[in-house]
This record gives C-alpha cells, sequence and structure tokens, in this order.
C-alpha cells in the first residue's frame, strides 16, 4: 500500500493482469508477444549453454545482430524521451498529451535494449563491477553505458513524477534525462565514430546521426502506439498532436535524406582505400536500398509530402514501415563498420584473399532479437493495466 | 621487435611455438601471431616475383594502441616494460578492442571468455627470466629481434638506427612498436 502512495497505480489482480480484449487485432498481438518471448527464451538457453559460439559473430566480425538490436532499442528509447520532451519540458502544449506514454515506452525499450545487451556482452556482472572500480575514462563505451545508467535513473523518476502529476519536478528528471539521454546517445555514435582504423564509420556522422535518427524513431513509434491505441479513430487532442506530430517528422527525414546524400559523397570522392570501395558496397545492396532508403526514408516521406502532413492514419502504417527501416539502419551500421577486413594478407593456405566480410546473424541471435521486440510488447501491455497512461484533460 | 621480414620463408614455425609455449588453443582462428601472404601479382609467363613476400606479424604493441584506449574497464593495459596486456579478470568481453585494433590481432580465448593477444611471452619465457620470445627463439632464419628500445646499447637499437625500416598502417598515428626492416 505504501508503494501505492509513492507510485500512483490502478488496483490490479494478476487475472486482470493477464486478461485481454478478445477482439482480432488483440488476439494477435497476444499471441505474438507469447511467440516471441518463446523465441527469447531459447535464444537465452542456447546463449547460456554455448556462449559466443551460439552465435555467427568471429574474429574479423565480433559484433553483430544483438549489437544492432541493443543500439535500434536504445535509439528508440532516446527517441521517445527527445519527443515526449516536446511537451512537458519546452511546454510545447499539443505534445503535452504524450508525455506519459511516451517515457513510458522509453522505459520499456531501454529495458529490453538493456536485456539484450546483456546477452551478448561475455561477462554482464563482470562489467558492472570493473565499471565503478576501474574506469575507462577514454572509452566511448564506459561513457555510453555509465550515462545510459543514469539516464534510466532519471526516465523512472520523470515517469513516477508524471503519474503523480507532479509538474515541477517530472520536467526537472524530464530536462535532467532529456540532457544525459542525448549524451549517452551521442556517445553510443561515438562508439562506431572513434574506430580510426574503420574510415567508413570514422568521423562526426555517427554521433550526430544517432540523435537525428532518434528523434525519427520516436516519431514512428508514438504514430504506431496512438494508431494501436485508439485503433485508428483518434479523439481531437490526439489527431492534433499527430498532424503536427507528421510535419515535424516530416522535416527530420528531409534532413536525414539531405545527411545521407551527403555522407555517401563525401564517401565517395575520391576513392578512399576502405571508404570509398565500402561506400560502393553499401550503395549497392537491398539492405540499405529497401531497407533504409524505400521503407525507412521514403515510403514516410512521400506520405507526408503528399498529403501535407494530414494523412495520420496512413502513417501509422508507414511507421511500421518505418521501423523496419530503421532497424535496418542499425543493423547496417553494425554491419557496415566491419565491412572491409583489418587483416589485408592471405594467412593459410587454401584462403582466398581478404575480401568484404561476410556475416549472417544465427539462429540464437535472430531469436533474442526478436525476441527483445516481445519483451518490450509485453512490459507495455502490463504497464498499460498498471498506470493511467493518458492525460485526466482527455 | 624489429623483423628482417624478407628472410621469413614462412615456415609457420613461430606460429606453432607461439601456441605450444603459451598454450594458444588449437583452431585457424586462435592466433596471437601470423605469416600474411603477399601473393605473386601478374600472369605467367610475366610473374612479378618480387612481389611474393611474407609478413611474419602480430600485436604491434603501439604506444598509442586504439584498443588500450577503447577498453571501458581498464583491463587492456600497458606494463612496466611498455607491453599491452590483457588483465583476464577484468575483461568483459565487449569485443571493443578486436573492433578497434587496425591489425586484427586479438581474438577470444575460448577458456576464459575473454580477449587474448600477443604479450612478448612475458607471462611465460620473460617471467622464467628469458630474454627472448617464443618465435623468436624458434625462428630458423633469424627474422625476430627482440630487445628493449629504451636502451641504446641493445641489439634492437643498434639495428634500428643503422638499418631503414617501417611500421605498418603508420598513417593512424598508432605509433607501432614492431619495426619491418627493408
Amino acid at each position: 500500500m505504501r508503494m501505492q502512495s509513492m507510485i500512483p497505480m490502478k488496483q490490479v489482480t494478476l487475472k486482470d493482469l493477464l486478461q485481454f480484449e478478445k477482439r482480432p487485432l488483440s488476439i494477435f498481438m497476444v499471441l505474438l508477444t507469447v511467440g516471441l518471448l518463446g523465441l527469447f527464451a531459447t535464444g537465452a538457453i542456447l546463449y547460456l549453454m554455448h556462449g559466443h559460439h551460439a552465435y555467427n559473430v568471429t574474429r574479423e566480425h565480433p559484433w553483430g545482430l544483438l549489437i544492432a538490436m541493443y543500439v535500434f532499442f536504445v535509439v528508440s528509447s532516446t527517441g521517445l524521451c527527445i519527443v515526449s520532451s516536446l511537451g512537458h519540458v519546452f511546454g510545447i502544449k499539443e505534445f503535452e498529451v504524450i508525455s506519459k506514454r511516451a517515457i513510458l515506452g522509453a522505459i520499456v525499450t531501454i529495458v529490453s535494449g538493456f536485456a539484450v545487451i546483456a546477452l551478448e556482452i561475455g561477462h554482464p556482472i563482470r562489467m558492472v563491477i570493473y565499471n565503478i572500480l576501474t574506469p575507462g575514462f577514454t572509452s566511448a563505451i564506459w561513457w555510453m553505458g555509465t550515462l545510459y545508467g543514469a539516464y534510466l535513473a532519471f526516465i523512472i523518476f520523470e515517469f513516477i513524477f508524471l503519474l503523480r502529476d507532479d509538474h515541477k519536478w517530472s520536467k526537472f528528471f524530464g530536462l535532467g534525462g532529456l540532457l544525459v539521454g542525448i549524451a549517452a546517445h551521442s556517445n553510443l555514435g561515438a562508439v562506431f565514430g572513434f574506430l580510426v582504423a574503420r574510415p567508413i564509420s570514422n568521423g562526426v556522422f555517427y554521433p550526430i546521426y544517432f540523435i537525428l535518427s532518434a528523434m525519427i524513431t520516436g516519431s514512428y513509434l508514438l504514430f504506431i502506439l496512438y494508431g494501436y491505441k485508439y485503433r485508428l479513430n483518434f479523439p481531437k487532442p490526439i489527431e492534433m498532436m499527430l498532424k503536427k506530430l507528421a510535419k515535424v517528422l516530416g522535416l527530420l527525414l528531409g534532413i536525414l535524406i539531405f545527411f545521407e546524400v551527403w555522407r555517401m559523397m563525401t564517401a565517395i570522392y575520391g576513392g578512399m582505400p576502405g571508404r570509398a570501395d565500402a561506400a560502393w558496397h553499401i550503395l549497392t545492396s537491398p539492405n540499405f536500398l529497401i531497407g533504409e532508403v524505400l521503407l525507412g526514408m521514403l515510403i514516410p516521406f512521400i506520405i507526408i509530402l503528399k498529403s501535407k502532413g494530414e494523412a495520420i492514419k496512413a502513417l501509422v502504417f508507414a511507421s511500421l514501415s518505418g521501423m523496419v527501416g530503421i532497424f535496418f539502419m542499425r543493423y547496417d551500421l553494425v554491419h557496415d563498420t566491419q565491412l572491409i577486413p583489418l587483416q589485408t594478407l592471405k594467412i593459410r593456405e587454401y584462403q582466398l584473399p581478404p575480401s568484404f566480410v561476410e556475416y549472417m546473424p544465427s539462429f540464437a541471435e535472430i531469436a533474442i532479437a526478436l525476441g527483445g521486440v516481445g519483451l518490450a510488447i509485453l512490459l507495455y501491455f502490463l504497464a498499460d493495466k498498471l498506470f493511467v497512461l493518458d492525460s485526466t484533460k482527455e | 621487435m624489429a623483423l628482417d621480414y624478407k628472410s621469413c620463408i614462412n615456415c609457420k614455425a613461430c606460429e606453432t611455438a607461439c601456441k605450444e609455449e603459451n598454450g594458444v588453443l588449437l583452431g585457424a582462428d586462435k592466433h596471437r601471431i601470423w605469416v600474411g601472404v603477399k601473393e605473386i601479382e601478374g600472369e605467367f609467363p610475366l610473374l612479378n616475383i618480387a612481389s611474393n613476400t611474407f609478413y611474419p606479424s602480430q600485436c604491434q604493441h603501439c604506444d598509442n594502441a586504439p584498443c588500450q584506449e577503447v577498453c571501458p574497464t581498464q583491463a587492456t593495459y600497458y606494463d612496466e616494460n611498455g607491453v599491452v596486456r590483457v588483465d583476464s579478470d577484468k575483461c568483459i568481453l565487449c569485443s571493443y578492442c578486436m573492433n578497434a585494433c587496425p591489425y586484427d590481432a586479438r581474438y577470444v580465448d575460448d577458456r576464459t571468455d575473454t580477449v587474448d593477444k600477443c604479450n612478448f611471452c612475458s607471462d611465460t619465457r620473460l617471467v622464467r627470466g628469458e630474454v627472448t620470445t617464443a618465435c623468436q627463439a624458434t625462428c630458423l632464419t633469424k627474422v625476430r629481434i627482440f630487445g628493449d628500445l629504451d636502451d641504446p646499447e641493445s641489439e634492437i637499437s643498434k639495428v634500428l638506427r643503422e638499418r631503414e625500416h617501417f611500421t605498418l598502417k603508420t598513417h593512424l598515428g598508432t605509433k607501432p612498436k614492431l619495426f619491418y626492416l627493408i
């Protein structure tokens, strides 16, 4: 009971938690979530039995799908945090309605991200210990991990104060979470940007691009969350908010396309080895063309342009395509960083001289990656039952 | 370490000796040192014989090592001799160092599930008071010269004063301490 006086919660029994509407879409979502959680458990068991041998990561390609999935989740979290701050930190009226739902989404996605990365890092408990005892201040991973830890604490407090309708403190923690989140997320970009040995990733692009693509991800997720909640029949305040958000999203996508064009142009121009050849490889790969460009950018962008930001129902579906595109952006950035082998010579007989490093995720990796999505849906579903997420003004 | 690489005959005795001395697990990907082969260029009969060279290599023990810089728990460190080493008790296997090393000199040791690399036999031969590394002691064409770069009278310091040499991927600013003698 004391817990409830601190954190406002609904009175629910275990039975209420497991109940759901018997409508086709809800039943589908429940079955999907159970299936995905089953996959997560299977992948986790395979990893506990075989360690990294359950994954297709190698000496040449040490980072695989799970790193990409971790990035995917924390990008989602930071994005939701940034977009939600438009309302209760910066005081833009239309966006105030989304605060609680977006911050809950941010908590749920980062927790799922941590669950995925815990199954990728070889020694997660040792990490927590030596992160404090012998911190590596020159390491972008140290800063990213530590700041994300602080970020999670900030947004949890922010969520609690939002539930308590305490606007003073929720604004304080909201601003803190926003600043720490942006610092953490740009450090995640720097994890790749600092790699001097990898010309395709080295440089200023990733830290900046991560923040931009986080905002796009946050917008896509809000369209999906609200589209699902209201089954496309939006009440007036939500409709107004989504129309505003669509225009912001259009602008962000325009900037992203502009960034990508110049990134590719500068990578190819001059033909620098290790950068230009990697860029050509990326530019001609279906992952980039279909995944990133078509699904992730063009489909939502064209819908926004054509409808001048009015077609919010179509944008809910375009956001699903957009999230698939966002996944490919994360996957590609991890894979493309490792595309060029650093061992440039043949080192054993019957071996071809090194060319592009290939990688295909194993079953365990795919199971954990998809399972992470299931975990996020489950946490969101439970939290939706436990807390009052919609503004009382609605 | 200086490498008179033109004397290398690619017998791979160094790789074998390294595995034996340091207990490196079997398997093609599990190696601390290697011999890189540059294939002959040109079409028969106009083959470019000079292009067919062997480059014995290993961790460069950079003075400005990217692997040390990126390690979040300081598991990778410089020991008192300036050798880049890994403390397996602190390594969390985030694999950031494997990604950051420009020379692909790191691999995962399956016994400890941590990252391992060449340490110039610091915890095997040097600790026993020997002054050579396993790869150096076994080399039949005397490719390798290992010694103290800070001592101006050491053999390696003399050789580096007298002979032209180069380092790998110098432009990255890692300041490698593996010198290839021309």
